[in-house]
């Protein structure tokens, strides 16, 4: 694909929270410390989905961040199964990762909505109710760790859009994917306090290029937790629906961000697949991927097409052809500006 | 006839996996003892896959050698920064676990990761 390629000479650091990227992002006025971003993996992105954390980790650095993975991450806990079981459990549970990325120094950032609700739930509770807190830190004190309260968490969704902005996002698109035609689920969670996050989603997806087709799933949960009660009901009316609308539609992606919901997609894809015999040819793409190509990156980058329930190669191949058609065009656009007196 | 969706098999599988980590006497010794209140776990049996997971390695799913190759051809690491290479965040994590009454009140035994009740 010929775009102007980024720099991906200064290899994203793994596992050291400060990733030296080459331009830095100026994120704070006034000689205040620009903020450190410690991306917390959660169970599901690392064991699932390789291609979007290093998708995530490569537009991160690109677009200038402090950006670099928290360490001895652990289970966010999932709250909609600790909640349900004991809310106090729960707390403590996710005060683990609060306190070790307070002793971390950085702001917890999160692409999965379960984590990200656990982590900013957690923390609000905490710091309202000192009893809690006190609970909390009295189990922490076994184990040598200690919870103040200073920790912050972002959705990765609000540190683009808001941190990042949106003007440098659009600067950053080397090649536009007009013509791409995809479905999106943000998932409930993003969704759970207001609007902002779904707002968020879209406006970075159109920032792309990406036409978004909606339709009556979209806000639909993708049925990850009511999976342990009612398989039939999680897999064929959610799942089950989303994707035989994709394929109804011809859209080209199914555009997710959240890792609890691509673990739901991925499982219902494979029990259609094995179980009923029905192969979904939409490919289930997440955000970050389709920032990275936007930005310029090539899907080698990132090992799109490694570990995918349903191959990408059509996809890529349309990405391919918008591409060169781009690329005529502009040929085309500064040879006509040549010509001119 | 029933009209009811066959259950899935994915689904079957998950139970009986939660099923086998788990034993316990209740049914026979309720014969025997009739009155004596029984005790009911807090996790149900399709869960406790994910909770032993998460009990042992701190996380839900475990990055094995097909997934590290997928992670190295992706240009990660073999391994996350998480629990996975930081076994400590997991012992620390397990003595929460027993400070908040979790193994307890999910019969969770540590020695042999099964729920004995």
């Amino acid at each position: 694909m010929s775009v102007a390629k980024p720099n991906l000479n200064s290899k994203v650091e793994s596992n050291n929270a400060s990733n030296g990227a080459s331009e830095s992002l100026n994120l704070s006025s006034n000689n205040v410390k620009p903020t450190k971003y410690g991306y917390f993996l959660g169970c599901v992105m690392p064991a699932k989905m390789p291609w979007a954390e290093k998708a995530t980790m490569i537009i991160s650095k690109h677009l200038g961040l402090d950006f670099g993975y928290m360490k001895e991450a652990l289970c966010c806990a999932r709250p909609g199964v600790w909640k349900a079981i004991s809310p106090d459990w729960w707390l403590s549970l996710t005060a683990q990762n609060l306190a070790n990325a307070e002793k971390q120094g950085i702001t917890i950032v999160d692409t999965c909505n379960g984590c990200w609700i656990s982590h900013y739930e957690a923390i609000k509770e905490l710091t309202e109710e000192p009893e809690k807190m006190k609970m909390v830190n009295d189990q922490l004190a076994k184990v040598d760790l200690h919870l103040k309260g200073d920790v912050k968490v972002k959705h990765y969704l609000e540190l683009l859009h808001d941190d990042v902005g949106m003007e440098k996002i659009v600067s950053r698109v080397v090649r536009p994917l007009t013509g791409i035609r995809v479905m999106r689920h943000i998932g409930c969670h993003a969704r759970k306090h207001d609007e902002t996050l779904p707002n968020d989603f879209d406006e970075i997806l159109r920032a792309t290029g990406v036409e978004i087709i909606d339709t009556p799933y979209d806000k639909t949960c993708c049925g990850l937790l009511l999976y342990f009660a009612d398989p039939n009901q999680a897999i064929l009316e959610r799942i089950g629906k989303k994707m035989k609308t994709a394929q109804a539609l011809d859209v080209d992606a199914y555009v997710i961000i959240c890792s609890g919901c691509y673990d739901q997609f991925e499982r219902g894809v494979k029990i259609y697949r094995d179980e009923k015999g029905i192969s979904f040819e939409t490919p289930i793409i997440h955000f970050s991927e389709l920032l990275a190509l936007a930005f310029g990156y090539e899907p080698e980058d990132f090992g799109m097409t490694r570990c995918r329930p349903i191959a990408v190669d059509r996809f890529i191949e349309k990405v391919k052809a918008i591409t060169a058609e781009n690329a005529k065009k502009a040929a085309g656009a500064k040879e006509k500006g040549d010509g001119l007196p | 006839m029933s009209s009811e969706p066959k259950p899935l098999k994915s689904w079957i599988r998950l139970l009986e996996a939660g099923k086998k980590m788990t034993s316990h006497k209740q049914d026979e010794e309720s014969i025997l003892y009739p009155l004596r209140r029984t005790f009911r776990p807090v996790a149900p049996d399709i869960t406790k896959g994910s909770l032993k997971r998460d009990f042992e390695q701190g996380l839900v799913y475990y990055v094995g050698d097909e997934i590290e190759d997928d992670r190295a051809a992706c240009g990660l690491d073999r391994l996350p920064p998480t629990g996975r290479i930081y076994p400590d965040a997991v012992v620390k994590k397990r003595v929460i676990l027993e400070e908040a009454g979790v193994f307890k009140k999910t019969a969770y035994n540590k020695k042999k990761g099964t729920f004995d009740y």
